[in-house]
């Protein structure tokens, strides 16, 4: 009896919903390893040797992301650059002993030059030469969130170019429009000294009184206003100034003269200017 | 002189295979998704904004994987073929990813895989590879 060979593959995905974000990555990393073991040659695998493949694999990608920051941070940096991963592909390259020939040589630090790293070389001519694979499936935009950001509002993807500075892990600025307004007044001031933040303090009481009043019109004042008059009683100023006089007795009369006088005009100005005041 | 000169065309060299290695790095796409190779980075305080690093490791990764992978093919092609009658049989042996061959090749990476002798994970554990599936 002729025997049919099977030639099915049997890499296949299981259909158990992932539930946690570690479930879901790590099955995700599965596919990808199984992809390559395939593209390798492989016809099957064994489920516990596809999951240990995978587990070296994330343990691989944390190590190096362990090692490019913990460069990158000795260089008080907080973004990694080119320089970071090819240094922590240096040191991965000497702790496992056979990866990448060349590993163990350091790159050209005199001429600063990352291409001359072994490790550098031989990724290049591995991105030339090895043939391209894409994933399987195209990844859902929606993350499933397991554990962190929860309770937290979803943040945009997008961010203003004004904002790159911004790390990505802090939470989201509220709404621009609470901010953006107050911003554009400063910026539209030439001067700070001409700014209301110093006027302000030097203003007499009037100007503060229209002020209020521009406010609660918008900035426009009403065509028919309301007359308000003010009666300023001299009697007051006659009983500070006597007041006054009773403490220095010691003093000239030619000054008391004098100060009795300044006192009057200002008392009189004061009745000229708050005479007739529309509101 | 002339040495200085030389050196200088050398780096200008080396300056733009660096330019053109990232650059090939755009419209490459590695077989682990550049949001994978992200959420995996992240969780390791790895922060950059830039693809074309990610795509970086991305590679560097699936090249650790893929010559992992081709050291334990290596290991199973090399394996004493069972003696089997049926020639045309042993000419069509199967392929198989299994942990013997896995823990052969990672522990050249310095990665030492212990596995039970007798686990048997799935039906076919301890069957001869080339019965397999018939």
């Amino acid at each position: 009896m002729k025997r049919r060979r099977k030639t099915r593959v049997r890499f296949e995905e299981s259909n158990q919903s992932a539930t946690t974000t570690a479930e879901f990555s790590f099955s995700l990393t599965k596919i990808a390893v199984s992809q390559i073991c395939r593209s390798v040659g492989y016809k099957a695998a064994d489920s516990s040797a596809v999951n240990t493949l995978t587990l070296i694999t994330t343990k691989f990608l944390q190590s190096l992301a362990g090692l490019a920051s913990s460069f990158s941070n000795r260089a008080n940096r907080t973004e990694i650059n080119l320089f970071d991963i090819v240094n922590a592909l240096q040191d991965i390259s000497l702790s496992t002993s056979d990866w990448f020939p060349g590993g163990s040589t350091v790159h050209d630090t005199e001429s600063n030059c990352l291409i001359k790293s072994g490790v550098l070389r031989n990724l290049s001519d591995f991105v030339t030469y090895a043939p391209e694979i894409p994933f399987a499936k195209p990844l859902p935009k929606q993350e499933i969130d397991g554990s962190s950001g929860r309770d937290m509002p979803r943040i945009p993807l997008t961010r203003s170019p004004e904002m790159n500075s911004v790390p990505a892990w802090l939470p989201p600025f509220p709404d621009s429009s609470l901010y953006s307004e107050r911003c554009t007044e400063v910026r539209s001031d030439q001067l700070w000294e001409n700014s209301d933040s110093v006027i302000c303090r030097e203003t007499l009481p009037e100007n503060s009184k229209s002020e209020k009043s521009r406010d609660r019109s918008g900035g426009r004042l009403p065509l028919s206003r309301v007359k308000v008059r003010f009666k300023i009683e001299r009697d007051c100023g006659d009983t500070i100034l006597e007041r006054w006089r009773d403490k220095n007795d010691g003093e000239s009369g030619r000054d008391v003269e004098v100060k009795k006088k300044i006192i009057e005009e200002y008392i009189d100005n004061a009745c000229i200017v708050a005479g007739e005041w529309r509101i | 002189m002339n040495h200085g000169q030389q050196s200088g065309e050398a780096k200008h060299d080396d300056d733009a295979a660096l330019t053109e290695f990232l650059a090939s790095l755009m419209d490459y796409t590695p077989t682990i998704p550049d949001d994978l190779v992200e959420h995996y980075l992240a969780k390791s305080g790895f922060q950059c904004p830039d693809v074309r690093l990610i795509r970086l490791v991305a590679v560097a990764t699936q090249k650790f994987v893929a010559d992992v992978a081709s050291d334990a093919l290596q290991h199973c092609k090399a394996r004493p073929a069972p003696v089997v009658k049926d020639k045309k049989q042993q000419k069509d042996k199967r392929l198989i990813l299994t942990m013997e061959d896995l823990s052969k090749a990672l522990r050249e990476y310095g990665v030492n895989v212990k596995h039970p002798e007798y686990f048997a994970d799935s039906p076919s554990t301890g069957m001869d590879p080339a019965a397999r599936d018939e």
